[in-house]
């Protein structure tokens, strides 16, 4: 009986033992994929538009590499890479002016206006046509 | 001898300052060009993509940037409509900022769009382009804005800015071009443009640049201070087309476009010469609002790439005088003699 209540007593306290060992392991498990999660690669989305509302065929690009995203219809996109905190995005549309974005911990969605580059619009044509004097005394 | 040595690598520097395609001789840009060529057709849908395709391949900066002038040249073709739209609306608002303002703001669209979906544009598109393409290469470019003289412009009366072109920053050094005026020539009676690409406008001499090119920025003349003329020395150039830079290093005399001469009196021209020619190769084009000929001028003096000549006027009258050089049109001159 002793012995019974003795193999009781060592069984809860290895049983106690375990649930410590184990709930530790859990929290120490917790923290370290807190700490990772900023360091993980994960799926960038987000919105481009334009003065007029959403922007189709803006282009998307990673810094420095040739990986890039369009906009749909909507402006939207979905990054074909996952990103970590540090990369940069290219947004750029011909006649706006080109944008960085630097992917930080809490970035998982981008919204962006990009504003017009405003350069005035002038063009001469340059021809073979000969210079003509105007001669009005010829023509009386 | 290490002082002789010194002597000589100044005075080579101090050369190439006035150089300038000429710095670049010992690259002959086929491979650029080839590339180029073998993305013809290309859309403007991806320019990181564009860029990276046109210049990957290329090691030098002249190289990459060559491939991206060489490309927009010969794919984006000049809209004659859309420059004699923005040409009358300009002229409608110059008077009126708010206006003006507001109609730069709106043809800014539809010219964006029109290159976009169309190829198609007018100066500041393709320099816009050009400037855009380099920007994802990595490579320092600008969009210079300013006057252009041409023949079949007001020439005596520029009175707003009416042309783009770009400077670059190659090896450490800026060099002039202007992609609109090699790409080719419009037809103003068809409105049809020919693509003919010019290799003259690229990396051209800052000091025949400055004939027909007059930037607002003063820092894009890429000359001494003592080389820069002022607006109204500018407007009483001659024209020059673009074949004088297909032709022409430089272009000397006669400096102004209007000479008034005694009967019997002669005009100096003289000119510096991409490569040398035969006296045979240049003509004078004489009209004087009666009739047209063409004479080839007495005493010409042709040494290595100096081409000299003068020219006796006998008769009174006001002639419109041509250079041509092999049937190419390089520039004008108008001369009335009168006693």
């Amino acid at each position: 009986m002793n012995t019974q209540t003795l193999t009781q007593g060592k069984t809860l306290k290895t049983f106690g033992f375990v649930i410590v060992f184990m709930m530790t392991l859990f929290t120490v498990n917790t923290a370290f994929g807190q700490t990772t999660e900023a360091a993980q690669e994960r799926t960038i989305k987000g919105l481009v538009s334009n003065e007029d509302g959403p922007l189709p065929g803006a282009n998307i690009t990673l810094d420095a590499t040739r990986v890039g995203a369009v906009t749909d219809n909507e402006g939207k996109f979905t990054f074909p890479k996952k990103l970590k905190t540090g990369d940069v995005l290219v947004f750029s549309y011909l006649g706006y002016v080109t944008q960085k974005v630097a992917i930080t911990d809490k970035t998982s969605f981008i919204t962006l206006e990009l504003t017009p580059d405003m350069v005035e619009m002038i063009g001469a044509i340059d021809t073979n046509k000969p210079y003509k004097s105007k001669r009005k005394k010829n023509k009386l | 001898m290490r002082r002789l040595f010194s002597i000589l690598l100044l005075f080579l520097s101090l050369k190439s300052v006035d150089a300038q395609i000429v710095d670049f001789n010992h690259l002959n840009f086929k491979k650029a060009d080839s590339i180029a060529l073998a993305l013809k057709g290309e859309s403007l849908t991806n320019l990181p993509e564009l860029s990276y395709k046109l210049t990957n391949q290329l090691t030098t900066e002249a190289e990459r940037f060559r491939a991206i002038y060489r490309w927009v040249c010969d794919n984006i073709a000049n809209d004659y409509t859309l420059y004699l739209k923005n040409d009358r609306q300009r002229r409608r608002f110059k008077d009126d900022s708010l206006k003006f303002s507001a109609w730069n703001t709106k043809f800014r669209s539809e010219l964006f769009g029109t290159l976009l979906k169309k190829k198609r544009t007018i100066c500041t598109g393709y320099a816009y382009l050009v400037k855009t393409l380099s920007d994802f290469a990595d490579l320092e470019c600008e969009i210079v804005q300013g006057f252009g003289r041409v023949s079949t412009t007001n020439v005596e009366t520029l009175d707003l800015p009416n042309h783009s072109w770009n400077a670059v920053k190659l090896k450490n050094k800026w060099y002039l071009c202007d992609p609109t005026w090699a790409s080719g020539i419009p037809n103003p009676t068809t409105n049809r443009f020919r693509f003919q690409y010019n290799d003259g406008f690229f990396l051209a001499n800052p000091k025949l640049f400055a004939v027909n090119h007059f930037p607002i920025d003063r820092r894009w003349w890429l000359l001494d201070d003592e080389d820069i003329p002022s607006f109204e020395t500018f407007l009483k150039s001659p024209v020059l087309y673009g074949n004088a830079y297909k032709n022409l290093e430089n272009h000397y005399e006669p400096q102004q476009m209007h000479h008034t001469i005694k009967p019997y009196k002669t005009l100096a021209f003289n000119y510096l010469l991409k490569k040398t020619i035969q006296p045979e190769q240049v003509k004078l084009g004489f009209d004087n609002g009666f009739s047209e000929w063409k004479e080839q001028p007495t005493s010409i003096s042709i040494k290595d790439k100096s081409l000299e000549f003068e020219h006796q006027f006998n008769q009174t009258g006001f002639y419109d005088v041509h250079l041509y050089i092999d049937n190419d049109l390089i520039s004008t001159y108008t001369v009335e003699v009168k006693k």
